[in-house]
């Protein structure tokens, strides 16, 4: 695309800004080149088609057979798909991903969704990308590096108390059967359900406060915990990153 | 010998679980390829993905989405990958099929993205064709797996019906022999 002037620019912003929704809508779905692959204005390699989505061979692939799922319906980002189309998608995967084990006789595939354009989302329309894999074929492989326990339980307490506030749970409720340390007993942590405004606030609120307790909890704090500490501390503070702006990032 | 996910939720060793119910677990490892990297995974074992069923996969996948908005809120990244490795050729190490977010930054240099290779036309028509035509062996068996069903069922159907056609008949000759004999 050529690049736009000054003027061209602030012509366009105020196009972009007095547009309603829906025609907003229109206009991402034109320029969606997923959209026009699946209203067959592109024309592609079509592998499977039924009434909810459409799987293509990729024509720069990671791999031979490298395929992409894609949903009809047009979607940025995954947060946005339904349950059950996210379902429907999910079997459909699997199913390709057993025809492709089979045709190509490779011995694993890969099963990769990308959200936003850090993760490798290149366009703005949510898809799934099936790859076929043999060993040693360098395209996606990694070791794993052991991680603290303290990290491990920070991660794991920033995550917990919004995936149950995602999930509507209360995280006092959990099993008897977890690993239920006397801290997250304490009434004073568990994330309460809020109004929609303050949910982002309160969770970092609240997650500091963990953190908060954890350090006091603990007698001995190791110069990498720190670091550790530092480092989560500096991510909550960034953490203003709505979904929105996700999806935004793209236009 | 035990798998090591298995061996997790027994034990509850090495790993802080963040949420489990009947059927899923989901936790943080004490390994890593990035700090934040949340696990995904049924709590019976599967082997590969072809090993578990449907709803389980797809009850993984949907938590998988929260897990992943999740990790967008509290740990401020710029967006996450959903990848499930599935076969030895796919990376997988465990040998329990899971579900894995990795959260990412802007030009974090993860592993986690490949180099496009440029096929050509021939090597992709050669590649569509092959697929497509597993895909239409895989159909028919499917058809052929249900059309036996269909068959199965049928024949299922016409054995009972004789059965309770008999059945009435009785019913209908007692009662007509029943009222036959009152005065």
């Amino acid at each position: 695309m050529p690049e736009m002037t000054e003027e061209q620019r602030r012509v366009l912003e105020e196009k972009l800004k007095n547009m309603s929704p829906e025609e907003l809508a229109k206009l991402q779905k034109q320029q969606c080149i997923f959209c026009q692959i699946i209203s067959r204005k592109i024309p592609t390699k079509k592998i499977f088609e039924d009434e909810k989505c459409l799987a293509i061979l990729d024509i720069n692939p990671a791999a031979k057979g490298h395929l992409l799922l894609i949903p009809k319906e047009h979607y940025a980002i995954m947060p946005q798909v339904p349950e059950e189309l996210l379902n429907h998608l999910t079997t459909i995967s699997k199913k390709l991903s057993q025809i492709l084990l089979r045709a190509l006789k490779v011995s694993g595939t890969n099963i990769f969704i990308a959200n936003g354009p850090a993760a490798g989302q290149r366009a703005q329309h949510f898809l799934v990308h099936i790859i076929p894999r043999k060993e040693l074929d360098k395209i996606m492989d990694w070791d794993e590096k052991l991680i603290t326990k303290e990290y491990q339980h920070q991660i794991g307490s920033l995550v917990e108390s919004k995936l149950y506030l995602l999930m509507g749970l209360d995280a006092l409720k959990r099993e008897p059967t977890l690993s239920v340390t006397p801290e997250d007993e304490l009434p004073t942590e568990t994330p309460v359900k809020q109004p929609e405004s303050d949910k982002e606030n309160s969770t970092h609120k609240t997650a500091k406060k963990r953190k908060f307790k954890h350090e006091s909890d603990k007698d001995h704090n190791t110069k990498k915990d720190n670091d550790t500490e530092r480092e989560i501390k500096k991510e909550s503070k960034r953490s203003d990153v709505s979904l929105d702006d996700i999806a935004n990032l793209f236009k | 010998m035990k798998c090591d996910y298995c061996e997790l939720i027994e034990a509850e060793k090495n790993a802080e679980i963040i949420y489990q119910d009947n059927d899923i677990a989901i936790v943080v490892k004490d390994t890593a390829l990035t700090p934040g990297q949340i696990t995904i995974f049924p709590k019976k074992h599967y082997t590969i993905m072809e090993n578990a069923p449907e709803e389980i996969i797809q009850k993984c996948m949907r938590l998988a989405n929260k897990v992943s908005v999740a990790i967008f809120e509290s740990l401020a990244t710029n967006g996450t990958n959903i990848v499930i490795q599935n076969g030895l050729g796919g990376g997988q190490k465990v040998p329990h099929f899971c579900i894995e977010i990795y959260p990412r930054q802007e030009n974090d240099g993860l592993p986690l993205q490949w180099t496009s290779k440029k096929l050509d036309d021939v090597d992709l028509e050669t590649t569509f064709n092959i697929i497509k035509e597993e895909l239409a062996k895989e159909e028919k068996e499917e058809k052929h797996k249900e059309d036996l069903k269909l068959q199965v069922e049928k024949a299922l159907k016409e054995d009972k019906q004789p059965n309770q056609k008999t059945e009435q008949q009785k019913i209908e000759n007692y009662l007509v022999k029943s009222i036959k004999r009152m005065p």
